[in-house]
């Protein structure tokens, strides 16, 4: 073995030109494949990492049929105790609120709004905007007056720190309630969407508000990893039975479900291509070599070889090939992707005009970061040399199958 | 047993499907054991595809070669490879050997593929190439050697094995009067000193003047078979 590879690699160096040809191609078709994959996997983390953006949980438990009718009397009794009781995997953000449509007035306008009444010590984990406070304070607990702004709204209604915001609702009762909130901060949403239409109170505060006694509408939980959000939703719905509704993150955005799907394809698609490409162009190239080398082989041949050393040669050579390139590619991929998972490679956002947009119900940075992942490289890697060596098989095939008397009359 | 025999062998040539060249038209020779033998002729009368034959690199269209008492049409590709590797020296017209191994490790290869430990092959090699003049060359790739130099490496891969026969490929004819003679004297002190039977194809007078056996072939036939010297004793 160490001889075959010992000629293998001196072999490659016969026609260095060609030879690094090979290697560039498996490095470069490499290099592509892991950093692609990177920047598709980072977006996607991305945008499911922005649904805290939006307010949105990985999970989340409301009462059967609010999701899609949004009405105030569709609440979960007592989410605090229905919360406490639930088990969730270590490392989770956890909280629930009163989530309802209102109308929102000040000295110069109105506008309508959604307010979340919300738990203020525990709402920035679940929704990033909470703790994004760019002007005032954040909501303290017990401040049942207070009110936080989205600053596209506080700029619609022309609203600042201190001043009286009125907010009207449809009770549960199906009465009217309203009351008045001074607000205390100007949060920044990366959605447009949250931004321009949310605010937020006390939990207590919107309970007394929405007349829903101890009632509220959503249990939101932050995972670590959405990738866990369905085992996860299996989990409490076997907790909690039937009744209330258990939703993932794919249930609320199915669209960026459904894009996170036809990435991967994409992804799979574009490394086929990649992969074939590279295939094709190592085996035009070891073909060409061998069959230039046919005397050669001939000669190994005659002089006792079997067939299947001369094959185990040209693999050998194949292997070189793959060694190389992958070096290279692995180490140009995974630097590039690390480098990307720090800071921004591409960012959109002049051109934009925005640091942010939505997409598929979902928000995004215009900065792309990438997910800097040896894993996945490593698995890719493993991929190219099996290309490699599939590829080389055909070529080592081929030559092995020639007489050794008619391969030593090649010129 | 001879080492190598051919019965009424005939081997055809199909051009592209088309043209049937008759090489070889019913051959009948038998190599015994430490001849010094020669196969010659005119171009095409074949000599080259005799060797072939005889070194199990090819299969005749009828007849029968043995190698050993081996019938050659009873082995598939790898007991036709391991036979080469153990029974068979080449020494080819074009030196062939492998250019990126050094004189030393050509020289090892076969040993190599005999699963000879590394050290042993060392040894060997080594006494073969001080044997041969040829420990100056050891660490040389092919390719910076002389014609006459390469041809006494490939003669060494040839019998560093100890086959039971060497079949040499007109391995004069692209040398030089004095390294053609040279070689021969090597070839034959091999065949002396070791016993090792050479079997060579050639139409060199200089090196048909030292065969002890000579095999005249014409047009695929064996025109004449002759022994001098010890051979003819021997044979009479």
């Amino acid at each position: 073995m160490r001889t075959l590879l010992r000629i293998a690699w001196r072999d490659l160096w016969r026609n260095r030109r060609r030879s690094l040809v090979n290697i560039c191609a498996v490095g470069v078709g490499l290099f592509v494949v892991v950093f692609y994959g990177g920047l598709v996997h980072g977006i996607m983390s991305d945008a499911k990492n922005q649904l805290d953006n939006l307010g949105m949980g990985h999970v989340e438990v409301t009462a059967p049929g609010w999701r899609l009718r949004r009405n105030v009397s569709q609440s979960l009794e007592n989410p605090a105790k229905l919360l406490a009781s639930l088990r969730l995997p270590a490392g989770t953000q956890a909280g629930w609120r009163v989530a309802t449509r209102a109308l929102a007035a000040s000295a110069h306008g109105s506008h309508g709004v959604v307010v979340h009444g919300v738990d203020p010590a525990v709402e920035p984990s679940l929704s990033a905007y909470a703790g994004d406070v760019r002007k005032g304070s954040r909501l303290a607990t017990g401040d049942d007056r207070g009110v936080l702004l989205g600053d596209r709204f506080a700029e619609t209604l022309h609203l600042d720190v201190g001043n009286k915001l009125r907010l009207m609702v449809q009770r549960a009762d199906g009465e009217v309630g309203a009351d008045l909130f001074r607000v205390r901060g100007v949060f920044h949403a990366l959605s447009p969407t949250v931004g321009r239409g949310q605010v937020l109170i006390t939990a207590a505060a919107a309970q007394r508000l929405a007349g829903l006694g101890d009632a509220g509408h959503q249990v939101v939980i932050q995972l670590d990893d959405a990738a866990s959000a369905s085992a996860v939703a299996d989990s409490v719905r076997a907790q909690l039975g039937a009744r209330p509704e258990v939703v993932t993150w794919a249930d609320l955005m199915p669209a960026l479900a459904a894009m996170e799907k036809m990435m991967g394809k994409l992804m799979t698609v574009v490394s086929l291509f990649v992969f074939l490409l590279v295939s094709l162009g190592i085996m035009n190239t070891m073909l060409m070599s061998v069959l230039e080398r046919t005397r050669e082989f001939g000669v190994m041949r005659a002089i006792g070889s079997r067939p299947r050393r001369v094959v185990a040669l040209v693999l050998g050579e194949a292997f070189w090939i793959a060694t190389l390139g992958v070096a290279a590619g692995l180490a140009a991929g995974l630097a590039l992707t690390w480098l990307g998972s720090e800071r921004p490679l591409m960012d959109f956002g002049k051109s934009m005009k925005s640091e942010a947009f939505e997409y598929a119900g979902s928000v995004m940075r215009t900065a792309f970061l990438t997910r800097f992942s040896p894993a996945d490289g490593l698995r890719s890697a493993a991929l190219v040399y099996v290309v490699t060596l599939l590829t080389a098989l055909y070529p080592a095939w081929r030559v092995s199958r020639i007489a050794p008397a008619e391969a030593l009359r090649a010129a | 047993m001879p080492v190598l025999e051919a019965v009424g062998v005939v081997k055809d040539y199909v051009d592209r499907g088309q043209v049937t060249t008759h090489a070889l038209r019913g051959v009948d020779l038998a190599v015994e054991k430490g001849e010094f033998m020669a196969i010659a002729g005119p171009s095409g009368s074949g000599k080259s595809t005799l060797l072939n034959l005889l070194g199990a690199l090819d299969l005749p269209t009828a007849g029968t070669i043995r190698v050993d008492g081996r019938d050659l049409a009873s082995l598939g590709a790898p007991a036709l490879a391991d036979l080469r590797r153990d029974r068979i020296g080449f020494v080819f017209q074009a030196y062939n050997l492998i250019p990126v191994l050094s004189a030393m490790e050509n020289a090892e290869y076969v040993l190599e593929l005999r699963g000879v430990p590394a050290m042993e092959r060392r040894r060997r090699v080594d006494e073969l190439f001080a044997r041969m003049g040829l420990a100056q060359l050891r660490d040389k790739r092919p390719p910076k050697m002389s014609g006459g130099q390469q041809q006494r490496v490939a003669v060494a891969r040839a019998i560093a094995c100890e086959p039971a026969v060497v079949l040499a490929d007109e391995p004069t004819a692209n040398l030089d009067q004095a390294t053609g003679r040279s070689l021969v004297d090597l070839m034959h002190e091999l065949n002396r000193e070791r016993g090792v039977t050479f079997v060579f194809s050639t139409h060199d007078p200089m090196v048909l003047e030292r065969a002890e056996r000579v095999v005249r072939l014409v047009d695929g036939k064996v025109a004449s078979d002759e022994r001098r010297g010890a051979a003819a004793a021997q044979s009479a």
